[in-house]
C-alpha cells in the first residue's frame, strides 16, 4: 500500500510523461465522478432509467460525445443498490474504460474475442454496440471471476456471448476472429486514488512479472485474429513497461500496424522513447489518458492491425 | 477383503459441454409459444438460434459457422430463454426482462406495493381478465419477469 504522502515519490518516475504533474498528484485526493452506461438492449427508453433514478434524489446528465453514458451526482450514490441496476438497465463504469471498445469498433456479424473479459464491462459494451448481433467469446482464466462475468451477461440480457476459461496465452486456435480485445491484467496505477483511510488504493502485484504476461497475451491475441483483423490492447496503468514496451515487443515479433484512432476523451500520443530505449515510431499512434485530464481512471489504448 | 470403491472421475466430453442446436421445427415450436402467449412476434428472434440442454432452451446469436466454436470448452452459451417444465414451456425472467417490452398480452401491471408484496410472499390472490398460465410481471413500465396466474392467484417466479 502506498500512502498519499508517498505518492509524489512513487510517481516521480513518470514526472516527464504525466502532464501537469502537480495537478495529477492533487487529483489523486479527489473521488472519481460516478458514471453509468445505459443498457439499450433491455431499456429502449432512457427516460425510464433517468426519471427512476432522479426520483431517488440524484442528478443525471448525459456525457457529451459518449452516447449511452451518464454522470451521476452525488458521487457516492449507491447505484448498485437500485432497481435499475438489478433489472440490468445500467452498468456503472468509468468513462475511460469504455474507450478500448470504441477503438475496437465492433460490428454486427463479426466474431470477437474478449480475452480477459471478467467482470464483463467491455463484453457487455460490445454486445450493446453490435445490437447483440456479433458472436462474442468472453474468456477469463479465473473461474471465480467468470462467475461475475456470467452474472453480468445475464443481468444485462446478452444473448450473443459464450464464456470460456482458458489461460489467455493458451487460448486455442481455429476460430477466425475478426477482432480481439486484450484488456490486460496490469498494476492498475491509473486507478490509484486516495482511499477512505487516506491512502492510495494500490495493491502491488508482488513478484508477478506483469510485462511478461502482457506480452504473452498480446502475442496470442495477434495470432488468433485473422489477417486484416484488429487487436486492441489496453491497460489501466501509466507504466510504459506494461504499455508501449509490450506493443513494441509485438511490433518486433510480428507484422503489425498501429492504427490511429479518434477518442472522445482528451489524450496524448504514446511514447516512442522510455528510459533511454528507443521504441517503434508508430507507437505515437497509441493513446494515453490521464486521470486528472479526463476525470477518470488512467488508461492506455493501442489499436493494432494484423498485416500478414 | 474390502472391495475398494472405484474412484469416480468426471470425464469431460468435448461434445457434451456444447448445447444441442435445435432444429428449425423445434425452434418454431418454442417461438410459437412466445407469440401465442405474449404476442411477441417470431421476427423478434431473427438472427438467433436456440440451443438445448436437458431441460432448458438457450438463445444464442447465429454464428457464421458453428463448427469452429464447438471446439471450445464452454461454460455458458447465450441467454437462458425457456425452460421445459413437465410438458409445458416456461419463459425465464431473464428472457422476459429482455424481450418482454415487445409483449402485447398476458401482462400483469402491478403497483410498487403489490410488487413488493409478491416478492416477499411469493404468491398472492389476484383477479384479472387473463387466461391462466405464465404472465409477464410489470411495474411502472419496467418488466420484472415471470409469474404464473392460476385460480385467482399470482405466483412469483421472479429471481
Amino acid at each position: 500500500m502506498v500512502t498519499l504522502t508517498e505518492a509524489p515519490r512513487y510517481f516521480s518516475r513518470y514526472r516527464r510523461i504525466i502532464p501537469d504533474f502537480s495537478d495529477f498528484l492533487a487529483h489523486l485526493r479527489q473521488d472519481l465522478p460516478l458514471y453509468f452506461r445505459l443498457n439499450n438492449l433491455k431499456c429502449p427508453d432512457p427516460s425510464l432509467v433517468i426519471e427512476g433514478l432522479e426520483r431517488q434524489g440524484v442528478k443525471i446528465r448525459p456525457v457529451e460525445h459518449m452516447p449511452l453514458f451518464y454522470r451521476v451526482e452525488p458521487r457516492d450514490f449507491p447505484l448498485g443498490n437500485t432497481e435499475e441496476y438489478y433489472l440490468g438497465y445500467i452498468y456503472p463504469m468509468t468513462l475511460n474504460s469504455a474507450l478500448p471498445v470504441l477503438a475496437l469498433d465492433p460490428k454486427p456479424g463479426e466474431q470477437i474475442l474478449d480475452l480477459c473479459a471478467a467482470p464483463g464491462s467491455k463484453t457487455t459494451q460490445i454486445a450493446q454496440l453490435t445490437g447483440d448481433k456479433a458472436v462474442i467469446v468472453a474468456n477469463d482464466r479465473r473461474l471465480d471471476r467468470l462467475t461475475a462475468l456470467v452474472a453480468n451477461l445475464k443481468r444485462l440480457g446478452v444473448a450473443s456471448a459464450l464464456t470460456t476459461v482458458y489461460r489467455g496465452e493458451e487460448f486455442p486456435f481455429g476460430i477466425p476472429f475478426d477482432k480481439v480485445l486484450v484488456d490486460a491484467p496490469c498494476s492498475g496505477e491509473g486507478r490509484y486514488r486516495q482511499g477512505y483511510e487516506g491512502e492510495l488504493l494500490y495493491q502491488k502485484e508482488g513478484h508477478t512479472n506483469l510485462p511478461a504476461i502482457q506480452k504473452g497475451l498480446l502475442l496470442r491475441a495477434f495470432d488468433l485474429v485473422k489477417v486484416g483483423g484488429v487487436v486492441v490492447y489496453s491497460t489501466c496503468t501509466i507504466n510504459p513497461d506494461e504499455n508501449e514496451l509490450v506493443v513494441d515487443y509485438l511490433l518486433r515479433k510480428r507484422q503489425a500496424k498501429i492504427v490511429a484512432q479518434q477518442y472522445p476523451q482528451k489524450h496524448h500520443e504514446g511514447l516512442t522513447e522510455w528510459e533511454g530505449k528507443i521504441l517503434h515510431p508508430d507507437l505515437r499512434y497509441t493513446a494515453r489518458f490521464f486521470p486528472h485530464e479526463t476525470e477518470s481512471v488512467g488508461f492506455f489504448v493501442a489499436k493494432i492491425q494484423r498485416l500478414v | 477383503m474390502v472391495k475398494r470403491k472405484k474412484a469416480r472421475r468426471k470425464k469431460i466430453h468435448q461434445q457434451a459441454v456444447w448445447p444441442r442446436v435445435v432444429s428449425l421445427e423445434e425452434r418454431d415450436k418454442v417461438l410459437s409459444f412466445w407469440e401465442e402467449r405474449f404476442g411477441i412476434p417470431k421476427t423478434a428472434f431473427d438472427g438467433y438460434v436456440l440451443l438445448s440442454t436437458s431441460k432448458n432452451y438457450w438463445l444464442f446469436v447465429e454464428p457464421p459457422d458453428f463448427k469452429p466454436l464447438q471446439g471450445l470448452r464452454v461454460q455458458t452459451v447465450g441467454l437462458l430463454f425457456t425452460r421445459r417444465v413437465s410438458r409445458f414451456l416456461k419463459p425465464t425472467s431473464t428472457a422476459l426482462q429482455r424481450f418482454g417490452s415487445l409483449a402485447t398480452k398476458n401482462i400483469v401491471e402491478l403497483s410498487p406495493a403489490e410488487l413488493d408484496r409478491l416478492r416477499r410472499q411469493r404468491k398472492m390472490s389476484y383477479q384479472a381478465d387473463l387466461s391462466e398460465g405464465y404472465v409477464i410481471i410489470k411495474c411502472a413500465g419496467k418488466v420484472w419477469g415471470c409469474g404464473l396466474y392460476v385460480s385467482g392467484r399470482l405466483i412469483s417466479f421472479l429471481p
